[in-house]
Formats: C-alpha cells, structure tokens, sequence
C-alpha cells in the first residue's frame, strides 16, 4: 500500500506516495531515474550503490524507503550541481579521480565518488588509513585501489585550496 | 622526424568524464517508452532430460511471453569456437545455470514471479563432474562421443634419457581453483526493432562483431539486419566473450515488437557467464648437480564445464607456458581441455597462462630446497636471456629483461642473493 513520504533530495524537498517497502534504489533508478547510482550486488557487499543520508554512506539496495522519512539523501548527480553553482564544471573529487587516473570501467566510480565526499566532508585532511577506510565498502574489481585513494588525497588538496572545507 | 603528439603523453581517458558524473551509461541505465521486461529460467541440475510446461506462466496477470527453445527462429546454438551452447535448452541440460526460458512481463518483478510457474521436469541423467573421470572411456557423455575437446602436445629432447642424469627429480601435482570474474555491472541489455526492421541490441560486450554473427544466425536473419551497441562496459576481464543476454532480448524484440530489457543479479550473473579454468597439474621436473633444470614432463588437465568456450585457446596457451620463463632443453608437456558437467570455463584474464606459475614455480623451489641452492640464484640462473631458445622453439631475439626484473624484486623484499652471470646456464 503507498503513504507518503517526505524527504530531502540532492537539496530538493520531495513528497511521494510510494510503497514504503520499495528499496531505495528503486525509487532512485526506476521511479526517478538517477541512474548514476548503480547495483552491483543487490546486498550490500560491494558498494556501487552508495549514497549518503544525512551526512553518513549507505548501500540504497539496503535501505527502504519508509527509513529516508525526513532524512537528506545524496547522489552523485547532486555533485554536479555543487560544481555548477561555484562555476565550476565538475566537483573537486570528480576532478581529482579524473587526473589521478583512478577511473576505470566506471562501475564503482559514483560510489567511490560519494564515499571520498562523505570522508572529506567531515574530515579536510585524512590520512591514509582514514582514506583506506572511507573507502573500505566499496569494491572495485579492476582493482584500481591505489589510484582511488591518491583520487582521495588529492581532492583533498582540491578542496582546502577551493575553501570547500 | 615529428616528435610523437601521443607517447610519453598521459592523456585522458575520453569517458572518465561521464563515469565521475554517473552519466555514462550502461545498458540497465536504458528505459525506452512501451519497455517490457525479460527474465531467465535456468537450469537447476547438472545433467538432465527436460520437458517445460508453461501453460500456467502464461495465464499469469502481465506476462506477455514465454520464450522457449521451439520459439528460436534460426539455429537453437551458439558459441565462440564450437555451437556447443543451445539458445534455449531443447530436449537436455548439461550444467546447472543454462537457459531454459525467458519470461517477458509488463515489469521486472512480474517476470521473476511468473518465472517459478514455468513447470520444468527434470529426468536425471549421471553427471561427470571432475575432467580426470570424465577422460575415461566409460563417463557419461557431455556432448557427442567424447568429452576430450583438445590435447596440446609439446615435445623437445629426450625426456626418459634426461631425467636418467637427473641429480634430483621432483614430482608434484598442483590444483587451481574455478574462479568468477565478478566484473562489478552485471549482465543486462535492451533490444528494440527499428524503423527498418532492423533488431538492435544495446548491451555490454567484448565482442559486438561476433554477438552479430551469433544473434543473426540464432534468429535466422541476414547480418545486415542486426546491429549491436556496445554501452559502457562495467568490467569484463574475459567474461563478456559469450552470449549471455543478446539472443534472448533480440528474440523477444523480434517476436513482440516492443523493447525488451533485462537485467541480471549477481547471482544470475555467476550463473550466466565463464569461470576461469580449474586446473589439474601433474608435475616432474629434474635438475642437475649444479642447478641447472634438464627435464620437465607435464600433463595439465583443464576444466571446460558445458560448454568449450575458449578451452582450446586457453589449454593450448596453459601448455606453451607450462614450462615456464626457463631454459629446459628437455619438455614432454601435455594438455587437455575436457567437457564436464559444470559450470562452463572460458577466457579469463591470462587465458591458461595466470594458473600454472603456481607449479613450475614451486617445482623449482622443491628443487632449490633438495640441491640446497639458493632459490633465487637458481631462478638466475636457469631463466630466458637474449639469445634463449624456449621449448616451443622460439629464440628469443631482444628485450628479455627477465634477469633485471628477479634482481630488482629479490632486492626489493630484501631477500639475500649473490649473482654471478658466468654461472648462467648459457643460452
């Protein structure tokens, strides 16, 4: 049966009538078509599907969506916008996994991209444990890992000269 | 002479853009207007007589279709070297996870549910599940007469005579496991009919020349009537060189006339594409007093599952590599790709190469151990330089830097070493 739900989308309020018990990345893909987040595995192993609610990562093949009432969700489409609004064409992170060559088939590369933002968001300067970790949900099977993290450092970097902080 | 605008260059990767963005798109990104949705029933045995009834799954409120072998239009097979693999399973299944049926619905979730009406009884037939019973005369039969696809054979000196002058000989044999490539984007497609009548398929693959060739004979279609876009592609490493979803989705676009779309899970995904070969190693190597490797017999049997994929390719390339960067100057090697019951094996990131370092290598550890040899002097010592003859009969003419590479890494992990390239075995 549908009800209503209130939450905050990429900034954006957004009120829907929907089956509470639909998975988020249902609503994401199927009903709102951010396809940017994308399923891997469909139980939370790997990571593809990555979002973040108010300020925390989480797999939206997981999360339903009676558990987003009232809560802020991320996507990376939201990244864009960001950029957009400083002038800029891409976000800093997106700009960094560029030039540090830490994109491959791209499958995991939003995930990666929203788990670095909810690390560097909280934390400017993040060691190399710190990175190890944010990133420590999220599978990538060409196994690009050192370039994803030197992606991490340097959006760091990106960031503090931007004044993103 | 220009200076090159591209070497020495890093340039950036033309679709790095769309990936960082989440705009690229893959084929379950796709959603076109009067989309219908496909789902595969597989099979659940390993080797077994099949009769499918689907009278209930059709009478199921939104299934538009059930797709079964009598539904193909051309020829029920495909396959990169042999036709081994049926569209649609016809009378038998030969291992857990081949086609059956493909449900179409007016929704994904519709599809999966009306999926488990289609009634598919199982006659059990005895499966061969290791490739060293199924080389026997007396195995059941995967397909046709024998279930030995492709023996390789290399031969050079006099194997019985040199182990002979063998100081010591080591015998060993090695097993590697199946393994997945789990590419992350698992396998999904779109198939819509153009205007022309034209069958196009939007789908993730190695190899869209070949899916044309196989879509078109499967449908009974002439070449020019089937067009394949390759979406971008979420990894692949060797797993998206067979068909998995093209037939089926161009099948159903043809007969409906609606695009059709389809979209594995993991697990499906597991059960739709290629493992890597297991290997069966069986390993003697001997060596000389001073370390000096003489002789090396091997008789490597690999795991085809269903279907042969790539195994001749993939044995074949087991076999010349069998031996290892090393001068030997005596080799009986032999390898074998052999049809079982399991899940099928095919191109996988090395392609028979990547499985048998892991026996000359510790044959020669086990040689260096009993010669009491320092094992990386002996690598040195024995391994390809400029000027080596290898057992397929190769010289190896320039650029061998082998001998820089073991130094480099031995000094690296701080492992003790002395080198005196006098001591080489000469090439």
């Amino acid at each position: 049966m549908n009800e209503q739900i209130r939450f905050n989308l990429n900034g954006k309020d957004m009120e829907i009538q929907a089956d509470p018990s639909m998975r988020l990345i249902d609503l994401l893909r199927d009903e709102l078509r951010l396809t940017g987040t994308k399923e891997g595995c469909g139980e939370g192993e790997c990571g593809a599907c990555t979002v973040i609610i108010d300020g925390i990562t989480a797999n939206s093949c997981l999360v339903l969506i009676s558990q987003i009432r009232d809560k802020k969700v991320t996507t990376i489409e939201a990244l864009e916008q960001e950029a957009l609004k400083k002038g800029d064409e891409l976000h800093p992170i997106q700009q960094a996994f560029i030039d540090a060559g830490a994109v491959q088939c791209g499958f995991c590369t939003p995930g990666m991209v929203l788990s670095a933002k909810a690390l560097l968001d909280h934390n400017s300067s993040p060691d190399e444990n710190e990175i190890k970790r944010s990133i420590s949900g999220n599978l990538c099977r060409c196994t690009g890992y050192k370039k994803i993290e030197k992606a991490i450092q340097i959006a760091s970097d990106y960031m503090k000269k931007d004044g993103v902080e | 002479m220009k200076p090159s605008i591209t070497i020495g260059k890093s340039e950036l990767r033309i679709d790095a853009k769309d990936k960082v963005t989440g705009k690229a798109v893959y084929p379950s990104d796709i959603y076109l207007d009067n989309m219908v949705y496909g789902y595969t029933i597989r099979s659940t045995m390993p080797h077994a007589e099949i009769k499918v009834d689907k009278i209930e799954a059709l009478a199921y409120p939104g299934v538009i279709a059930v797709f079964t072998a009598e539904d193909v239009t051309g020829e029920n097979h495909h396959g990169v070297l042999f036709k081994d693999h049926e569209v649609f399973c016809s009378k038998k299944v030969r291992r857990v996870g081949e086609p059956i049926a493909f449900v179409v619905a007016d929704t994904m979730d519709t599809a999966r549910k009306a999926a488990k009406l289609v009634k598919v009884a199982y006659n059990e037939l005895p499966a061969v599940l290791d490739p060293r019973e199924a080389m026997k005369e007396n195995s059941p039969k995967v397909h046709g007469d024998s279930n030995i696809i492709y023996h390789y054979k290399l031969r050079t000196g006099d194997i019985e005579e040199a182990f002979q002058k063998c100081e010591v000989v080591v015998e060993n044999t090695y097993e590697s496991s199946m393994v997945d490539h789990a590419f992350l984007q698992p396998e999904a497609g779109v198939a819509y009919i153009e205007e022309d009548g034209t069958v196009t398929i939007v789908t993730a693959t190695q190899y869209p020349h070949y899916d044309r060739e196989e879509v078109a004979e499967a449908l009974g279609l002439p070449h020019n009537k089937i067009k394949i876009l390759t979406s971008a592609v979420g990894g692949a490493f060797g797993g998206r060189e067979d068909i998995t979803v093209q037939i089926h989705l161009a099948l159903a676009a043809l007969k409906l006339g609606r695009p059709v779309k389809t979209t594995y899970t993991r697990e499906e995904s597991f059960q739709a594409h290629s493992k890597r070969h297991p290997l069966y190693m069986k390993y003697k190597t001997g060596a000389l007093k001073d370390g000096t490797l003489y002789a090396m017999e091997a008789e490597i049997i690999g795991d085809s599952g269903a279907h042969a994929s790539w195994a001749i390719n993939v044995l074949r390339k087991a076999g010349v590599h069998a031996a290892g960067p090393y001068c030997i100057p005596n080799i009986k090697i032999d390898s074998y790709a052999v049809y079982t019951n399991n899940p099928f094996t095919g191109a996988m990131r090395g392609f028979g190469a990547a499985q048998v370092p892991m026996a000359h290598e510790q044959q020669i550890d086990e040689i260096a151990r009993r010669l009491n040899i320092n094992p990386i002097e002996i690598r040195l010592k024995n391994c390809f330089k400029v000027g080596s003859l290898t057992a397929t009969g190769q010289t190896l003419e320039e650029s061998v830097p082998l001998t820089d590479t073991i130094i480099k890494a031995a000094k690296e992990i701080g492992y003790e070493f002395s080198y005196d390239s006098n001591e080489e075995v000469q090439p």
